[in-house]
Formats: C-alpha cells, sequence, structure tokens
C-alpha cells in the first residue's frame, strides 16, 4: 500500500502586483514516486518546487507533507517539517567559501546544535557522516577543498551529498541539470536516482531533456501558463503531446526518440 | 491604490521640477535686468531670492503640470512620468525628440546658470590674483624644520585614533547592517520596523559632520584624542553600516534558499548563507574606512579632538607657513602610504 507524500490542494501563487505563477494546482505525489514536472520556462515549475517547501508562501490553496500540514506552518515547525525535504538547485547554492565537508554538513543543519553549528563544528559521526556522503557521489577526499574549487558537475554532486546527509524522506530538484554540460548531466542525474532507489526517498524533478525524462521518471505532470495541463507516464510521452505543452513551435531537444529523422540518427 | 500613490508621485515630481524651472528663469530676469536694491547698489543674489514670488510660481507650476497631463498624446509623457513609470513605450526615443528631454536639458543649463549666479562665481579674480596667496604658497614649498619632530609624534597618534574608532565600529555596524538591509528584512511587520529605525538612524547620524559629532564629545570627555576617536566611531558606525548592509544586499539569494531549505533556522541560515558572502566586501570596506579617517582626524585635531590637527589650526590662525607646509606634508605622506596600503590589502582580499 503506498501513502502520499505530498498532497497538493487548490494552489495558487499571486506575486505582486498581479502576475499570475500557479493557478488551482492539484497534485498527488505517492511515496517512493520519481516525478518529473515539465514546462516552459516561467510556467510555474520552480514556484510548485517552492510552496511545497515554503520557501515562497502560496496565495491560496493547502499542502500536506507525509499527511502533516504544510501550509499556515510556523517557526520550529515548520523547520522541522522542511528538516524532511532535501532540495538541489539548479545553480548548486553551495557556500562558496565553505569547504566541501562543510557544505555536506549543513545538510544536518536542522536537527544539530545551535552553538555548535554557529561555530562550524559537528561530532565526529556527524563528519564521518559527511564523508561517507562524499564517498557515495564520488567526492571522497575532496572534503577539504573550497567549494568554488570544484566544477559545476561536481559541486551539483556535493549538493546531492548535502541532501543525502539530511536525511529526508522527499528531495525537490529544481532543473537539477540546466547548468550542467549535457555530457556530465547522467553524472548526476544517476545519483539523484540512487536517492530515489536506494534510499526510499520521493523525488520531485522538474527537467527539459525528453531522454532524461524517459530515462527516469515514473511519472509526469506539466504546467502551462501555472496550470496543470497534463499527466502520464513517461512511455506515453510523444511528440504531440511535447507540442501540447511546449507549443507548436517547440521542437524536442531529442529528436531522435520521435518519428523518423531519430531513427535515422541512432542507425 | 498602488496606482494612485504612482500618479501622486509623478504629479509631484513634475510639480517639483516645473516650479524649479520657472522660479530660476525669475531669478535670472531679475538678475540681468539691472534692478537695484535698498542701497542703491544692484541687487545681490541672496536678494533676488528673497524677491522671488513663491506662491504664484508655485500655483502656476501646477497649473502647467496638470496643463502637460492634458496635452499628454501629442506632446507625450512628462518629466514626473517616466521617472516614476520608466518609458516603455514601444519606440523609446531619443531624448532630443521628446518634450520632456528638452525640458531636462533646459532644466539642467537654468541650474548651472543659476548656480553660478548664486555663488558668485568670479573667474576674472581667479585667474588674475594669484600674487595674494604667494606668502602662504612660499611657506608650504618651504617647510620648517620646527614642528617635524611633534608632527611625527602626533602623526602616530592621528593613525592610532583612526585605527582606534575604526575597531570600535566594526562590531557594531556588523550587528545592525543584518537589520539595515531590505533582503532580510521582508518577514515579519518587526523586522520591517527594525529595518527602518535602523536605517532612519544612521541615516541622521551620518548627516551629522564628524566635526558637531567631535564637539559633542570634547564637552562629553574632555579636549583630546579620545573625543576624536569617539567622533569617528559615530560617524564610522553609520557609514559602514550603510556599506555592509548594501552589500548584504547584493549577495547571491542562492545559498540562503538552499540553507532554508534544510529546516535552519535564522541564524543558521546568517552564518552560513549570508556571513560567508559578505567577509571579504567587509574587510575591505573597513580598510577603506580606516583610510578615510585618518583623512578626517586631522580635520577632528582642529577643534579639538586630537590627532595632527591640533596643532595645525594655531599655526593657521597664526600665518604661520612654513610649520603649516611641514605638517601639510606629512599629513599628505601618511594619506599616500595608507592610501596604497589600504588598496594593496583590498585587491588581495577580494
Amino acid at each position: 500500500m503506498s501513502h502520499e507524500a505530498v498532497r497538493v490542494e487548490g494552489l495558487s501563487k499571486i506575486f505582486d502586483p498581479d502576475v499570475r505563477a500557479l493557478t488551482d494546482v492539484d497534485l498527488t505525489v505517492e511515496e517512493g514516486e520519481f516525478l518529473v514536472v515539465i514546462g516552459l520556462s516561467g510556467s510555474g515549475k520552480s514556484t510548485l518546487l517552492r510552496c511545497i517547501n515554503r520557501l515562497i508562501d502560496p496565495t491560496e490553496g493547502r499542502i500536506w507533507l507525509f499527511g502533516e500540514e504544510m501550509t499556515g506552518a510556523e517557526g520550529a515547525r515548520l523547520r522541522r517539517l522542511r528538516t524532511q525535504i532535501g532540495m538541489i538547485f539548479q545553480q548548486f547554492n553551495l557556500v562558496k567559501r565553505h569547504t566541501v565537508q562543510t557544505n555536506v554538513l549543513s545538510g544536518s543543519l536542522g536537527r544539530s546544535s545551535l552553538l555548535g553549528t554557529l561555530l562550524l563544528r559537528y561530532s565526529e559521526e556527524e563528519q564521518a557522516q559527511a564523508r561517507a556522503a562524499l564517498e557515495r557521489v564520488g567526492l571522497g577526499g575532496r572534503g577539504r577543498s573550497r567549494a568554488d574549487r570544484l566544477s559545476g558537475g561536481q559541486q551539483q554532486r556535493v549538493a546531492v551529498a548535502r541532501a543525502l546527509m539530511q536525511e529526508p524522506r522527499l528531495i525537490l530538484a529544481d532543473e537539477p541539470v540546466a547548468s550542467l554540460d549535457p555530457a556530465l548531466r547522467h553524472s548526476v542525474m544517476r545519483h539523484i536516482e540512487a536517492l530515489n532507489r536506494e534510499e526510499g526517498m520521493t523525488v520531485v524533478c522538474t527537467l527539459h531533456d525528453v531522454d532524461l525524462i524517459q530515462r527516469y521518471a515514473t511519472r509526469l505532470v506539466a504546467l502551462r501558463d501555472g496550470r496543470l495541463v497534463y499527466e502520464g507516464r513517461p512511455d506515453e510521452f510523444d511528440a504531440d503531446t511535447f507540442r501540447d505543452i511546449y507549443g507548436t513551435d517547440a521542437e524536442p531537444a531529442t529528436s531522435q526518440l520521435f518519428g523518423t529523422d531519430g531513427e535515422e540518427a541512432t542507425a | 491604490m498602488n496606482g494612485g500613490l504612482g500618479r501622486l508621485k509623478a504629479l509631484v515630481v513634475d510639480w517639483t521640477l516645473t516650479a524649479l524651472f520657472l522660479l530660476m528663469i525669475e531669478f535670472l530676469v531679475i538678475s540681468f535686468s539691472g534692478r537695484r536694491g535698498p542701497t542703491g547698489l544692484l541687487v545681490t543674489p541672496e536678494e533676488t531670492l528673497d524677491l522671488l514670488h513663491y506662491g504664484w510660481i508655485a500655483l502656476g507650476a501646477l497649473v502647467l503640470t496638470l496643463g502637460w497631463q492634458l496635452v499628454k498624446s501629442p506632446v507625450g509623457m512628462s518629466t514626473g512620468w517616466a521617472a516614476v513609470y520608466g518609458d516603455d513605450s514601444e519606440e523609446s526615443m531619443p531624448w532630443t525628440h521628446t518634450v520632456r528631454g528638452w525640458f531636462a536639458a533646459l532644466l539642467i543649463e537654468l541650474t548651472f546658470l543659476t548656480g553660478w549666479l548664486i555663488t558668485e562665481v568670479q573667474l576674472v579674480t581667479f585667474l588674475t590674483q594669484f600674487n595674494k596667496a604667494t606668502d602662504i604658497v612660499r611657506g608650504l614649498v618651504n617647510p620648517s624644520a620646527d614642528v617635524l619632530h611633534q608632527g611625527l609624534v602626533l602623526l602616530v597618534q592621528t593613525v592610532f585614533l583612526a585605527f582606534m574608532a575604526t575597531a570600535f565600529a566594526i562590531p557594531i555596524a556588523f550587528a545592525l547592517s543584518f537589520f539595515a538591509a531590505r533582503n532580510l528584512t521582508r518577514g515579519t511587520w518587526l523586522s520591517r520596523l527594525m529595518y527602518t529605525i535602523v536605517r532612519a538612524a544612521m541615516n541622521i547620524t551620518r548627516s551629522v559632520e564628524p566635526l558637531v559629532w567631535a564637539l559633542i564629545f570634547i564637552s562629553w570627555v574632555g579636549i583630546g584624542p579620545f573625543a576624536g576617536v569617539l567622533a569617528l566611531w559615530v560617524h564610522s558606525v553609520a557609514a559602514l553600516v550603510k556599506l555592509y548592509s548594501e552589500q548584504i544586499e547584493s549577495i547571491d539569494h542562492g545559498p540562503v534558499e538552499a540553507i532554508t531549505a534544510t529546516g535552519a533556522s535564522t541564524l543558521q541560515v546568517l552564518r552560513y548563507g549570508v556571513v560567508p558572502q559578505v567577509i571579504p566586501p567587509f574587510l575591505s570596506f573597513t580598510i577603506y574606512r580606516w583610510d578615510i579617517n585618518v583623512r578626517m582626524s586631522t580635520i577632528i585635531g582642529f577643534v579639538g579632538g586630537g590627532g595632527i590637527g591640533y596643532i595645525l589650526k594655531p599655526r593657521v590662525d597664526l600665518g604661520q607657513w612654513g610649520e603649516v607646509g611641514t605638517l601639510v606634508i606629512l599629513i599628505a605622506i601618511t594619506v599616500w602610504a595608507m592610501d596604497i596600503i589600504s588598496a594593496k590589502i583590498r585587491e588581495r582580499i577580494v
């Protein structure tokens, strides 16, 4: 029997003065899913993700996280709920001047003692856990480097390790590979997939590339102008649905998955 | 509500500019009319200022401003409108093609002309009467060795005075700057209130000259370098809060989001998301401030706040230009050295 990781009901977000980012979105994410959200930039994907962990406050609607209401939570309760949600960003958002190790350790801020964290002091157990997390993303031994010395792909893997350190039950990944060289995208996506498959974390991820969607998603939803316009399985997702969502001017990023052109390309 | 407020703002800007425009025209007309004042001489600029018809002009400006709104379609957007709303029309034109462009250009010309008269610029005197100042210049280039020793001692005091003022200012400015940063104080009404209070207090503190602070502290703690330290300290706090908080406002918001998302508390978000980003620029500003304080402390000494200015003032008053020359050269060398050192250090930090 599956449980709901996230339930979103009637979610709307209006940025002042009157920019409608989301309109009446209903969405349920089952535990263990790898849900991919697609849509043009400006369609509301990032806003949807940030409403779930309340980096942005919704204008209307309610959100539940593992059965507990996220909307309306404040102070310590909001922080406790947030500890259950790891987030991965397009721009990595590491603390550039801190070491890789400290960046990974910052994943545990929600549960560590205030004074210790303010002095950047962590217990030996936490240090070991952070080293193990780095090991898992293939960056063992890089802990002492300053974060901004690493390449983009490596920085994003540090961000994955930070999420791993946090031990959340849900991962929100906002275009995690959009700033990376196409050749490096799988190297990061593989680790996010591992969080899903091996750690049992539910993943909500925004993506653009059709091949990545088909490779990683277990389910797919699409936003257009802030409304949920499509829901389906990745194998049902074809060129027509793509144009439906992205508009007739758009071309799938990897055309070989659709129609005859692609077959020639793969041949 | 928002639209109404914006329109009001635009109207006030237009009204003010038009009134200034008309006032300066009247000022120039009176100045060049050959009108004589109560003494029988030509009216002075100050007397002219008293003759202007402020009430009538304000009324006329209001009429013109409202009139502009009526003829908007052929004449184009007014200056205040463009200032408040920006010109986002599809065909944004070069300034020479718009009425408001010419209006602004003329306004600047008028300001320059009026300024010339009000400040009584006398180019001919400036260019021909140099000989009256030769005594001073001769003294400055022939420094006297009499005050060299005392000057050097007080120079050391000056540099330390500036250093102590800066050092005392750092912790207070650091703490206050977080409350003075717009991006960190949007959350609750309490933080918005703190923002307003800190900003206002710092603006007031900063607008009071260090010289005035020195006078206050001299009566408080007595004549001497400590009064100077306190005067520069107060001013430095205000200046550093402004610089620090602007730096905080320009940070990359990404790490703040990332740390917030882990469930971290406000202090943790500041420690991890904000502080690492602002430390290098803060250091740089602080060193720069020390540099400025060295320069300012010479003036502080004029009124009794310690430092080299303390012995400079009486020699200026007595016209001992040779000794003044010595002290000025000492100050110049110090300021120059501080400037180079602080630039080098700041280069390395950022």
